[in-house]
């Protein structure tokens, strides 16, 4: 057997591992180059802003930008509350105790359920036992419980990282224990808490499964007037106008994939640079 | 010695939940106006003492039985109002933990937590208390600085300083100077001469040495249990016990 010398092991380990990183990169760069390149043709104010015509063959994709953005925030404002609060409970109030872990593992098996699963539970617990059909909050309560693993654990890590040296002294100095929470804590994990909000409603945004029987149309010209409307929402219609209805322009579904992704990475690049913010700011 | 004990703890007992006892049968009365010290070896109890005497061990699991009296009332009974015990009792620790605010804000965190919104007052508290914990003139400049800027010594004085602001009775110090540069230390404890005329101060000093320049009261502590207690003059002069002289002459420690 060939003897390598440190040195040589120590090239050929660098030479693998950055070969390993770039691999991972190329096919985001080729997946979201060609569709940007392909899709930037469609993109254009009347297609962002007017309705569809022609059987979703020609004109704009509106309605499905807005139902995104309506799902999104209907999802945040049940989200966020929920899963910060069960967060600061996990971190600063709950005892180790067995319910506390059973706690944690239930959470962490959501994470990893696959979304049709939480599509048809919203469909039998939301749209058909609670019977509100299927409508935007339908959709938003089916997105939030996928939603809401991604935040507790993010959030519960960020509120962990504040010394608990901070939380002493706080107490020391007469605050009672919400006081620290709320001037110490809170503030000191927030930048780690919106992150996690980020990409937990960044997954909300992107997902077709949860809000194909709760909440999404297939075709609806006009806007939702209720939270009890369906509505149209981007990552649905793109898989409509790829697979469900012939003769569909080639351009309209690279714009609309385009439109998706913009929306996704925006998101991230504002969790990425919140991130970024929060590591200048951090004072310990 | 002295007649006019602000503390008095009675036959103090308290275990951690992974069974090991801190301290054992401590009696002790701590006088006011005086600088009380509590040296001894690692593991003797001296940080469990000054937390017990604030409740801050209500953190953990513990196991306490004795009393502690202060003014009277015992800090355990169950009607205590543990919020306003610890403003009446401050602690300064033995790592310069400045909160993650301005230096302004280290100082006005607690009397705002108390309620307390007035501009004037809060000002005034600023100013009296960095004056007391002599660091007044080297940050009254960048009051809105971030308080971790400073040095290691000026943050243990502002956290001095913050716990002075709450207008205590009873200022508890875990090895205040045990990170810090001689010139600090010296500052720190020239301070605590001034603070005492106002204060009930109770110390770990950070050395011997440093118990033996500022204790009015000595207490030799070892393995939970006190072996030893009187002015700093005569413990150190002439102890009466082995193990204290023993201690004081480097045998062992």
């Amino acid at each position: 057997m060939i003897r390598l010398s440190r040195h040589h092991t120590e090239r050929i380990v660098f030479a693998v591992i950055g070969l390993a990183a770039v691999a991972t990169a190329v096919p985001i760069i080729i997946i979201v180059g060609s569709i940007f390149f392909s899709g930037a043709e469609a993109v254009s104010w009347q297609f962002l802003l007017e309705m569809p015509r022609d059987g979703m063959r020609s004109g704009g994709i509106w309605p499905a930008i807005i139902g995104t953005i309506y799902l999104v925030v209907g999802t945040g404002l049940i989200s966020i509350p929920l899963g910060v609060a069960s967060a600061i409970y996990l971190s600063e109030y709950a005892a180790d105790s067995y319910w506390t872990r059973m706690i944690r593992l239930a959470i962490v098996n959501l994470a990893g359920i696959p979304s049709v699963v939480y599509g048809l539970f919203g469909l039998g617990l939301f749209v058909l036992f609670l019977d509100l059909g299927s409508s935007i909050v339908a959709a938003c309560l089916t997105l939030s419980i996928m939603t809401i693993p991604v935040i507790i654990s993010t959030a519960e890590e960020a509120l962990r990282a504040v010394p608990q040296s901070f939380r002493v002294v706080s107490v020391g100095m007469g605050a009672t224990r919400w006081q620290t929470i709320r001037r110490v804590v809170l503030p000191q994990a927030l930048p780690g808490i919106l992150t996690g909000v980020i990409l937990g409603l960044n997954r909300a945004a992107g997902e077709t499964a949860p809000i194909l029987f709760t909440g999404a149309a297939f075709f609806l010209p006009k806007l939702p007037n209720s939270i009890f409307d369906q509505t149209m929402a981007l990552p649905y219609h793109l898989f409509v106008i790829s697979t469900q209805v012939p003769e569909m322009p080639i351009t309209i579904q690279y714009g609309t994939a385009t439109v998706l992704l913009a929306f996704v990475l925006i998101m991230n690049i504002l969790a990425a640079s919140v991130r970024s913010w929060q590591r200048r700011k951090r004072e310990w | 010695m002295f007649d006019n004990p602000k503390i008095r703890i009675n036959e103090l007992s308290v275990g951690y939940d992974d069974g090991t006892q801190a301290l054992s049968d401590v009696c002790l009365d701590i006088p006011e106006n005086a600088i009380t010290a509590l040296f001894g070896p690692a593991g003797g109890g001296k940080s469990t003492l000054l937390r017990t005497l604030n409740r801050l061990n209500d953190l953990l699991d513990v196991s306490i039985s004795g009393e502690v009296i202060i003014d009277d009332m015992n800090i355990f009974d169950r009607n205590v109002d543990v919020i306003s015990l610890r403003r009446r009792v401050g602690i300064v620790f033995a790592q310069p933990i400045p909160l993650p605010f301005s230096i302004r804000k280290n100082i006005t965190y607690g009397l705002e937590l108390a309620g307390e919104r007035r501009r004037a007052k809060l000002d005034d508290a600023v100013e009296g208390s960095l004056r007391s914990s002599a660091l007044w003139d080297e940050v009254k400049d960048r009051l809105d600085d971030s308080a971790n800027a400073l040095s290691g010594g000026q943050q243990q004085r502002l956290c001095i300083a913050r716990v002075l602001a709450l207008a205590p009775e009873v200022l508890l110090l875990d090895e205040p100077t045990s990170g810090l540069d001689p010139i600090s230390t010296a500052k720190v404890e020239s301070s605590l001469q001034i603070l005492k005329q106002d204060y009930t101060v109770v110390i770990a000093p950070s050395s011997i040495q440093q118990t033996a320049r500022i204790a009015d009261l000595a207490v030799f502590m070892l393995q939970g249990e006190l072996v030893e207690w009187g002015s700093g003059e005569d413990l150190f002069s002439a102890p009466r016990e082995k193990q204290t002289e023993e201690y004081i002459t480097g045998r062992f420690g």
